[in-house]
């Protein structure tokens, strides 16, 4: 049964392989500059290798979204999404999987009665705006460099035609390694928290763990999706707007690698923090959309003539329909499971107002005062909280969010064997894992509760009003470690 | 990188040998018209022989280019423009041979009178042909250099038109028999349509540029 409801993630890949894919060798093998096998081949190969090496950056962010938190519920979501991408392809509308993803996630969150966190919504929705356009920078730059040096070098035609070919390889190569990196989340990314999978042990290799072995079968579920369908959706990319030759083509390419590298690159977020840059949030975003802000880019670096603008405004409205559409499957499709086949879609979840609970939310500057008509309370639904402080206290939603976060009770115990068992000492330095040896057994009610017993142990020191990236991005680490902690403890 | 283009190079070295065969054809055909006004008619000859013997040779670097671009799937995009201007240039070099097959057999008695402008109409013709292979070589290196060889071409053809109605002009005003004016008319005819060629090929050349600009 468990395997089962995997198929729904696997859909969701293969609709991914067929779709997305085209985005990076569509221009290569429409303009025959490479055969469809050996793209097929080379797409195959980078998007298993970088959703396995680099996969777990974006699924981070995709999590605060909403955390499915049970196997049925992580299944409706992801058919939820995968119907509605299969519309939205076979009505010829380009759509990203993030988008979709991100409705059906909501879906479930108002299913579940659960509050969406409109904060890490704005930092995915910002980025389908910012990604885009970025591409459209990119490749207008790109095309200005591009014809710079070919007006300079007066390369034979000949030649410019070999380093396109080999350009478009591995340009291609890279553009699926971060495509895998960046959208293993989509597909996948939403079973990470109720993975079925035991360790494996590999004799003299080590082991792969159960989120690695998720990687590695929706990488799988891609590369399916790539030979059964990809080349037909090949064959309208670099036609819908703007007909690309090879070069512009691979113009297009390169700024939508950079762009999906920019937003899934762990080392690259490291460098930019380190250096003092804002970094850009690792967050799975479309590909779809990338190469449709770069070939734009193209189009007006070439003049802005001959783009076809009934064709911008199809998209936009794709970019609208398929999370509402997505939301609305998702919504509907719940309700059947849950009650038509009887299934799990998720795990109840309790909130308690006691002194614990309250004494926190005291030391987060919250106005406990006028919360009177929940303290003391318990509740088994989030929105229930939120109409009363919202009504009744007057209070502003991100309070609320931080009063739910602070009294959601997650019952576990400190247990290293765990830690050991999920790869989770790997991310934790010595010091830190020393310091969470000390807590061994301990049993906690709350997931802050292991937050502040750890915030005075050494390697886990928080800054309490943090003012440069670096700190911020100390924090932000510290606090995905803690999550991926609890999460781990919480593990039957 | 030398190896990546190993193959290429070969081709592109093809290239250029093609173009060199059109522009020698083009020194040729003047300087055996030349050879043709000043009666030293083995001399002629041999320039005809030299431009049959280019022919051949052009002819086999075109199919052979032709063939190593569709079976190595080389330029997909450009492919077919490319074929189509190496099969017109390759035409050029045909009207040149034929042009001067007909100065062999015919063998016109040209009056001292015209002599100048079929010199100079032949001279017109064959810059006309030299500045489309240089347009064609611009083709595949630089493009921005295209255009200007084809204005030149173009500037050629019309001085060869004008030149070519002079003597036609020049023909049919002198004293001989009206079936000696007809037979020289044509051979006017021949001396300007080289340039018509080369022409033809140019009016291609520019939109395939057009097509070939990122």
């Amino acid at each position: 049964m468990v395997f089962f409801f995997l198929l729904s993630g696997l859909f969701l890949g293969w609709s991914f392989g067929a779709k997305d894919t085209a985005n990076v060798f569509g221009t290569a093998v429409e303009s025959r500059m490479l055969a469809f096998k050996r793209a097929a081949l080379i797409c195959a190969v980078f998007v298993t290798l970088g959703a396995v090496l680099e996969g777990s950056g974006p699924s981070q962010t995709l999590n605060r979204l909403g955390v499915v938190n049970a196997l049925g519920g992580a299944f409706t979501v992801a058919l939820a999404a995968a119907i509605t991408i299969t519309i939205m392809v076979k009505l010829g509308i380009p759509v990203a999987t993030t988008q979709t993803l991100a409705g059906a996630i909501i879906g479930w969150n108002y299913f579940a009665g659960r509050l969406t966190d409109f904060g890490s919504l704005a930092t995915i929705a910002s980025s389908w705006l910012i990604a885009p356009l970025m591409g459209c920078v990119f490749a207008a730059l790109l095309f200005f460099i591009f014809k710079r040096y070919l007006d300079k070098t007066k390369l034979h035609l000949l030649e410019q035609d070999t380093y396109t070919r080999y350009g478009l390889i591995i340009v291609g190569a890279l553009g699926a390694y971060a495509l895998g990196a960046n959208n293993i989340a989509n597909v996948v990314g939403i079973f990470v928290p109720v993975t079925p999978f035991r360790d494996i042990h590999l004799p003299g290799l080590g082991s792969l763990s159960g989120e690695t072995q998720l990687y590695v079968i929706g990488a799988l579920s891609i590369v399916l999706g790539i030979y059964t369908y990809s080349h037909k959706i090949m064959k309208t990319v670099g036609k819908q707007l703007f007909r690309l030759t090879p070069i512009t083509g691979l113009i297009a390419v390169i700024a939508e690698t950079i762009v999906l590298a920019l937003f899934s690159s762990q080392g690259l977020h490291a460098l930019f923090v380190k250096m003092g840059i804002p970094p850009i949030p690792l967050v799975p975003v479309s590909a779809s959309q990338i190469i449709v802000g770069s070939v734009i880019g193209i189009g007006i670096a070439k003049g802005g003539k001959n783009l076809r603008l009934d064709m911008l405004g199809r998209i936009s409205i794709g970019w609208i329909t398929a999370p509402v559409l997505a939301f609305g499957f998702s919504f509907i499709s719940l309700f059947i499971v849950q009650n038509v086949f009887e299934q799990t879609v998720l795990q109840p979840s309790r909130y308690s107002f006691d002194y614990a609970t309250l004494t926190q939310m005291k030391a987060h500057n919250i106005d406990i005062k006028k919360m009177y008509m929940v303290n003391g309370r318990m509740f088994d639904k989030e929105q229930t909280i939120y109409t009363k402080l919202k009504n009744d206290a007057k209070m502003q939603r991100q309070d609320i969010l931080t009063v739910i976060r602070i009294a959601e009770i997650n019952e576990f115990t400190v247990e290293i064997a765990k830690v050991r068992k999920q790869h989770l000492e790997e991310d934790l330095t010595a010091e830190q894992l020393q310091a969470l040896s000390t807590l061994e057994g301990r049993k906690y009610r709350h997931r802050w509760q292991l937050k502040n017993d750890l915030a005075g142990l050494p390697g886990w020191q928080l800054y309490e009003q943090p003012s440069t990236t670096l700190e911020k991005e100390h924090n932000k680490s510290l606090e995905t470690r803690l999550d991926k902690l609890a999460r781990a403890f919480l593990t039957k | 990188m030398a190896i990546l283009l190993k193959t290429t190079k070969v081709i592109e070295a093809q290239i250029d040998q093609f173009l060199d065969i059109v522009s020698d054809c083009a020194l040729l055909f003047h300087m055996g018209v030349e050879d043709y006004l000043k009666e030293r008619s083995q001399q002629f000859e041999d320039r005809l022989q030299r431009i049959r013997e280019n022919e051949h040779k052009a002819d086999d670097l075109r199919v052979h280019i032709e063939r190593y671009l569709y079976e190595h799937t080389l330029i997909p995009e450009n492919r077919g423009d490319v074929l189509a201007i190496l099969e017109n240039t390759d035409e050029v070099i045909d009207n040149i041979k034929d042009s001067m097959l007909q100065f062999s057999i015919e063998a016109p008695v040209l009056p001292d009178e015209v002599h100048d402008l079929v010199l100079q109409t032949a001279k017109a013709s064959a810059e006309a042909v030299d500045h489309l292979a240089m347009a064609v070589r611009s083709f595949f290196r630089d493009l921005s250099a295209v255009n200007n060889y084809i204005h030149k071409v173009y500037f050629f053809e019309r001085e060869a038109d004008q030149l070519g109605e002079k003597l036609r002009r020049k023909i049919f005003s002198l004293e001989i028999d009206l079936a000696h004016k007809s037979q020289l008319r044509w051979f006017a005819i021949h001396l300007e349509k080289v340039s018509d060629y080369a022409q033809a090929v140019c009016d291609r050349l520019a939109i395939y540029t057009i097509k070939r600009q990122l």
